[in-house]
């Protein structure tokens, strides 16, 4: 309203002013002046009028920005027209207007490109996470894969062999040099079946695949050289590779105290939901755990590849090796 | 001696078979899992179970559970675990549930064809067969540890200790350390004191209080 208004007045003293200049005889045009001078102060007016009316997007600083730019350089142009062109001198003041405006147009989108790439970016670590994640399911679950085919082949079939050689051992009671070579090999197959165990062990106990994370702790602290308290709190089953590493955390934090806790008693605390499993093993012996010993350095890696965090501390009297677990569902 | 066995890996139990027939010993029936073990049970009435560990459906400890369950069900029913691992805790369970004779065994010990049908009479007349690994187990997990009873036993204690939880008489003790059935009988009451286990004449609740003071401790 009040534009249109200020525009009309615009119009009514140009249009005055016209009729003053023929009323007074012509002459040179100066009235052109006139119109050239009111009429900016219009634009000047629309400029400010539409950039209060414009919504807040994205770049409307940047928009009112190089509208301004461009009535400047409108008027430059309309100025240098008016004097008659010549020399074109507008080119240097619009070049550095311009100049001005692509300054501001690079602020403008350098903020927007670090978003675009961190989405990105997070968007990547997410997809790493997960095949991260995927790909240690699939090796538990092939470990263990591993182990049953352990069992019902190779170890089967060795065993197969043993009882074949005992019944072969039975009717060489007349030739006892022979018998004894048997006995050898059947002690062989046993040694094999024996290594084969230990082996199959280490990938997972057997009473972990059967029973579950604490029943495999308690049986390792009855093992224990020391004693060992275990306190359970387990909501439901974590996924096997989750449940290996703890186990192999308290495995490993239990041996470290037999051997070097000079016969401190040990505490095991495991607490586990839908979301995460925590183990903490806890001894009151000498202290002076070393994080970056191999044995814990393999914890870490274990424990970290799972996306969780394990942290020791060891003092005299107080030694703590605690690992966070996420379930990652 | 009526024999059943339960095993799901038919080259085992065909092999467990035919080494028991040439001993004269009278399978009467077999079966691949835990309920095919109840089933035959009633039907046959054996003298003793030979179970395999892991068994269908869920391949854990299934025949374990079958064997506490039958020896539930059938008290004085004599129970062999077969496996190819010891665990001690299975141990324990199946010794605290009911009465008659049992044993566990490493599967490759069959191969010591002798040894293995000394350990199936044993485990039939109501004694124990703990394999040597489960035994070693125990003890090892009590040696130094909580200061217990076990560490007042001497080395040659030790020795007498574990062929006892094994399942073997004081003359076959005497036999295997080569020593006098006299000094294995004084081993064993100083055992007896030591541990704080009150004697009996029975091999086999003696045992039991052994391997029930060894697994009690933790």
């Amino acid at each position: 309203m009040a534009l249109s208004l200020h525009a009309a007045f615009t119009v009514l003293l140009d249009a005055l002013l016209t009729v003053v200049w023929a009323a007074t005889g012509g002459g040179s045009f100066w009235p052109i002046w006139v119109w050239f001078g009111t009429a900016i102060p219009v634009a000047v007016h629309a400029l400010v009028f539409d950039a209060v009316r414009r919504p807040r997007e994205r770049h409307k600083a940047l928009i009112v920005h190089a509208q301004a730019t461009g009535l400047l350089v409108g008027i430059y142009i309309v100025i240098w027209a008016l004097a008659g062109f010549g020399y074109f001198w507008p080119a240097w003041p619009t070049f550095a207007l311009v100049a001005a405006l692509g300054a501001h147009w690079i602020v403008a989108h350098r903020e927007r490109l670090p978003q675009a790439r961190e989405r990105e970016l997070v968007e990547r670590v997410d997809e790493l996470t997960r095949t991260r994640r995927g790909a240690l399911d699939v090796q538990a679950a092939e470990l263990r894969r591993i182990e049953r085919d352990l069992h019902d082949g190779a170890q089967a079939r060795l065993v197969s062999l043993t009882m074949l050689m005992g019944r072969a051992e039975e009717r060489l009671d007349d030739r006892p040099e022979v018998a004894e070579l048997v006995r050898r090999a059947r002690e062989e197959a046993s040694a094999a079946i024996g290594e084969l165990r230990d082996l199959a062990r280490g990938i997972a106990p057997p009473v972990l695949a059967d029973r579950g994370l604490q029943a495999a702790v308690e049986a390792l602290a009855r093992r224990s050289l020391t004693p060992v308290t275990v306190e359970a709190r387990i909501e439901r089953r974590p996924p096997p590779v989750v449940e290996t590493a703890a186990y192999f955390v308290a495995a490993e934090s239990l041996t470290n105290v037999a051997k070097h806790g000079g016969g401190a008693a040990a505490h095991v605390t495991i607490e586990g939901d839908a979301e995460r499993v925590v183990v903490e093993v806890t001894d009151d012996g000498p202290g002076g755990a070393d994080p970056g010993g191999s044995g814990l350095t393999g914890l870490r890696h274990r424990v970290e590849a799972l996306d969780g965090t394990l942290t020791v501390t060891s003092a005299p009297g107080a030694t703590r090796v605690r690992a966070e677990l996420p379930c990652g569902s | 001696m009526r024999v059943v066995i339960v095993e799901d890996n038919a080259l085992l139990r065909e092999g467990i078979v035919a080494l028991l027939r040439e001993r004269d010993v009278d399978v009467v029936a077999q079966a691949e899992d835990g309920p095919g073990l109840l089933r035959i049970l009633a039907g046959h009435k054996p003298d003793l179970a030979i179970v395999d560990v892991r068994l269908a459906p869920s391949f854990t400890d299934e025949g374990l559970r079958a064997a506490i369950e039958a020896r539930r069900r059938h008290p004085g029913l004599a129970v062999l675990i077969l496996s190819q691992y010891v665990e001690p805790v299975y141990t324990a369970e199946l010794l605290a549930e009911g009465e008659g004779g049992v044993g566990y065994l490493l599967k490759e010990r069959v191969g010591d064809v002798r040894a293995f049908i000394d350990a199936l009479e044993r485990v039939a007349a109501g004694g124990t067969a703990l394999d040597r690994e489960v035994v070693a187990q125990l003890v090892e997990a009590r040696r130094g540890g909580d200061g217990g009873a076990l560490e007042a036993l001497t080395p040659r204690e030790r020795e007498v200790l574990e062929l006892m939880a094994e399942g073997r008489t004081n003359a076959a003790i005497a036999r295997k350390m080569v020593v006098r059935p006299g000094a294995v009988e004084k081993h064993i009451s100083s055992i007896f004191s030591k541990l704080d286990l009150p004697a009996s004449d029975d091999d086999h609740r003696r045992v039991l209080a052994v391997l029930t003071f060894l697994q009690s401790g933790g």
